[in-house]
């Protein structure tokens, strides 16, 4: 569960996810474009990152949750973290999102073909199905993860996928492992300890 | 009398002895150490008149008697367990939230409708939680059932609470609740912020909130 104290300021958080709040709060759903303007709006009706947030606004101490999951904050100085739009709580007014494309890694694992970018000055609230850790990418020493368990990353990383597919996954006699996302360069990357269910059991 | 306590997060262990008897949701129990009954009950402590009244009001979440000597482990669902400590005040819960409490408190179930009138069976209606309410008063503990464990958000005169009726779990102290909505028409097409409804608690009090929005 989050608590976040406000004075006047509005953050935006994940539609229905509010469990109580003490003082004034008005809560409002976001427009159709999410501050992100016509094209950001279509970019993301096409890449299927859709996220419903709202808008809560006032004076006080709101408390967010979902489906109890765990909620780790990451805090952005300027910089970019990729997200999940499924992993996403709350992210302070300022911030500003956007959609990213990343090609084709995303086809089977069930996240398609875009990731949201949130960038700027703020605290993120990320959801995840247990506690998040973070990793450390140094270069020379490349990450790999399960995509299933990957909720964001930050910093100046590359991303492909290794797959390892051989006879034995397509006779579905496979480890549970033939694909994973690599990542290199310097950077941060956040797994949570279980997997989504994605479109391929791979 | 010893006092219920955690194994885990979603697990807590209760002694029972001669005179330190509990009711448990039936079922719940995950292991016990001892010699140990467990009888059906329909009455669940309130006597046949009790009983009458909850079964006219859909509270009628099964519990069973736990006697003998020994100590219970209980569970359910794989939900968080907390316990809550009674001296004397009235602790309102829904009655499928109740795991075990301690056969020395009484219970009773209560008209939601007799706080706010009509607007608190319109409340009832709303929020799904039906327009009764159980009541446990008394020296005892309870444990409550809760989807990601509960937090406590202390009411004063000064600052009302809020909550949304899936997240709200039970309250306890002098505390009046009324339905309060922000309907706009933003709703109205569709296209709301998910907290149209709202529970107002206010008075003096302690609320107890879950992290998630889904009931039992």
């Amino acid at each position: 569960m989050l608590a976040v104290d406000m004075a006047g300021e509005t953050i935006r958080a994940l539609n229905g996810s509010m469990v109580a709040y003490e003082g004034q709060m008005t809560f409002k759903r976001q427009g159709m474009t999410g501050g992100e303007g016509l094209r950001g709006a279509i970019r993301r009706r096409v890449a299927g990152e859709s996220i419903t947030l709202m808008e809560v606004t006032g004076h006080g101490t709101v408390y967010l949750a979902q489906e109890a999951t765990e909620v780790t904050l990451v805090q952005l100085a300027g910089d970019t973290l990729f997200v999940e739009s499924d992993s996403l709580l709350a992210l302070d007014g300022q911030l500003q999102t956007g959609v990213q494309f990343i090609g084709l890694r995303g086809m089977g694992t069930g996240q398609g073909l875009a990731t949201t970018k949130v960038e700027g000055y703020g605290t993120v609230a990320l959801l995840s199905d247990g506690p998040a850790i973070a990793l450390e990418v140094t270069p020379g020493v490349p990450l790999c993860v399960d995509p299933h368990a990957y909720v964001g990353h930050r910093g100046q990383l590359q991303q492909d996928i290794v797959t390892d597919v051989n006879w034995r996954t397509v006779m579905g006699q496979g480890s549970g492992e033939s694909v994973q996302f690599r990542y290199q360069g310097h950077g941060l990357v956040y797994v949570q300890p279980a997997e989504r269910g994605g479109m391929l059991e791979i | 009398m010893p006092g219920y306590s955690p194994i885990n997060k979603k697990m807590i262990q209760v002694p029972v002895g001669p005179g330190s008897e509990v009711f448990s949701k039936r079922g719940a129990m995950l292991a016990y150490v001892g010699r140990v009954s467990f009888e059906p009950t329909a009455t669940a402590g309130q006597g046949i008149g009790g009983a009458l009244g909850r079964a006219m009001a859909g509270e009628h979440a099964p519990m069973m008697r736990v006697t003998g000597q020994g100590s219970v482990m209980f569970g359910h669902g794989g939900m968080e367990v907390s316990v809550v400590d009674l001296a004397g005040d009235q602790l309102f819960v829904e009655a499928d939230r109740l795991l075990v409490h301690d056969a020395s408190l009484q219970v009773g179930t209560m008209f939601m409708g007799e706080q706010g009138g009509l607007s608190g069976m319109v409340r009832g209606q709303v929020t799904g939680q039906g327009l009764f309410t159980s009541t446990l008063s008394g020296h005892g503990s309870v444990a409550l059932l809760s989807h990601g464990g509960v937090i406590e958000l202390p009411i004063s005169p000064q600052r009302p609470v809020h909550v949304d009726p899936q997240a709200y779990v039970a309250h306890r102290g002098q505390v009046q609740n009324k339905l309060s909505t922000a309907l706009g028409w933003r709703d109205m097409m569709g296209r709301g912020s998910g907290e149209a409804f709202q529970l107002e608690l206010s008075g003096s009090g302690v609320v107890y909130v879950q992290a998630s929005e889904r009931k039992i």
